[in-house]
């Protein structure tokens, strides 16, 4: 059975995804030690402007430029609006090259071996489903449940599957739920018409536990750990990594918080570029 | 502004800055806590391990235990499993109190950031 990691990039104007995706790429080498094969709309950019052999295999897909416009903060004060491209996610299984995939967005760094144990895993699908937000001062209800009167809230951002017809059923029907976002959205009474892939896979899950709770997936081990675009990953030294995670009704006012062989999605994009800015520039 | 207030904000900030380095060290705990075992996942808990021992004290060398999708899963080799979480037990809590350590030494925000834990 081949194993592997899978990562999408699609740049918008501000954020270059693939970057990303070559450091999560080399993380995975070293921690994991995984190939990582990448989805992309532009592929020259990859060859032309980094070291391809970091990816196994680089796969290419149609360039689409269909708005699903969003805000992209950097820590509580700075903030640009850009073309959030994450149309893609629901075309993993049919383009994956792995018989066992880790699906992972391109801004989770990782630096632990956790991951392997979803290799070992019985199940067939793992998802996240608990999470630790590092300032510990949010409200995180938004990631617990979809909606006020929805489903459960899965992570899309880290999925493990297998190739088998039940999740080739499941990931079709991610499909549709994102053919048909509008109908969905309004079903599951999700207030913005902004698609979301944690969206389409937990209502996915809802519908394939028949409307219901149950054992169609397992939960990824341990819990997602993550900042948000409104923290600010600061620095970066092997495997320990430095935050300053916002102060709760103190706009621009932050906390200090480490963590060390811990793996964290950072989904501050912009800190998280100019860390891996730096990283490559160390590497000459 | 009062010297009073100043000193226990300043204290204040330190005691965030504690509990979060204290919950991340936490969180990696539990991570460490997570076992497999013939493709099931087992997160050790002191329940575990005592349950695992009440049954090989009384003799048993499989059993049906849950795991943490609540599936049913045969246990084979009952000693060899409760070898295993015992032993990730010990490791995992050994390190846990180790860092915790580490980090109670530190009286400063600096420090509880800056220590390699």
């Amino acid at each position: 059975m081949s194993k592997g990691v899978l990562v999408i990039a699609r740049n918008n104007k501000n954020i270059d995804y693939v970057k990303q995706a070559i450091f999560l790429a080399k993380n995975v080498s070293k921690y994991l030690n995984l190939p990582t094969s990448i989805i992309t709309d532009n592929a020259n950019y990859v060859t032309e402007h980094f070291d391809p052999t970091v990816f196994d295999k680089i796969i290419s897909i149609e360039y689409d430029d269909a708005m699903n416009s969003r805000s992209f903060y950097d820590g509580g004060l700075a903030s640009k609006s850009d073309n959030f491209k994450n149309s893609s996610r629901s075309v993993v299984y049919d383009l994956t090259p792995y018989d066992e995939t880790l699906l992972l967005d391109s801004d989770f760094v990782i630096n632990n071996d956790m991951f392997l144990k979803c290799f070992e895993s019985n199940q067939d699908l793992l998802l996240y489903k608990d999470s630790c937000e590092l300032s510990n001062t949010r409200n995180t209800k938004e990631f617990t449940y979809i909606s006020d009167t929805g489903c459960e809230f899965y992570w899309a951002t880290c999925v493990f599957f297998r190739k088998s017809s039940v999740n080739k059923i499941y990931f079709n029907l991610i499909k549709h739920i994102q053919d048909e976002w509008n109908h969905y959205r309004r079903l599951y009474q999700i207030q913005s018409n902004l698609f979301r892939n944690d969206f389409a896979f937990s209502i996915a899950i809802h519908i394939m536990n028949g409307f219901s709770k149950g054992n169609f997936f397992g939960e990824m081990p341990g819990k997602l750990i993550y900042i948000t675009d409104q923290d600010i990953l600061w620095e970066k030294q092997d495997d320990k990594m430095t935050f300053l995670v916002a102060k709760k009704d103190y706009l621009g006012e932050y906390y200090a918080i480490s963590t060390k062989g811990t793996s964290v999605h950072v989904m501050n994009k912009f800190s998280l570029g100019r860390i891996i800015d730096e990283e490559l520039l160390n590497e000459g | 502004m009062d010297e009073r207030l100043e000193k226990a904000l300043e204290f204040s900030n330190f005691m965030v800055t504690f509990n979060n380095q204290k919950r991340v060290l936490k969180e990696k705990y539990s991570q460490d806590l997570i076992y497999y075992y013939v493709g099931a996942q087992f997160t050790v808990t002191k329940e575990l391990i005592n349950f695992c021992y009440t049954l090989l004290s009384s003799d048993n060398t499989e059993a049906i235990i849950l795991d943490d999708n609540d599936l049913p899963i045969q246990i084979s080799n009952l000693q060899e499993f409760h070898t295993n979480i015992l032993d990730i037990y010990f490791t995992a809590s050994n390190e846990y109190f180790n860092k915790y350590v580490a980090l109670k030494k530190h009286r400063s925000v600096q420090g509880l950031v800056e220590i390699n834990v």
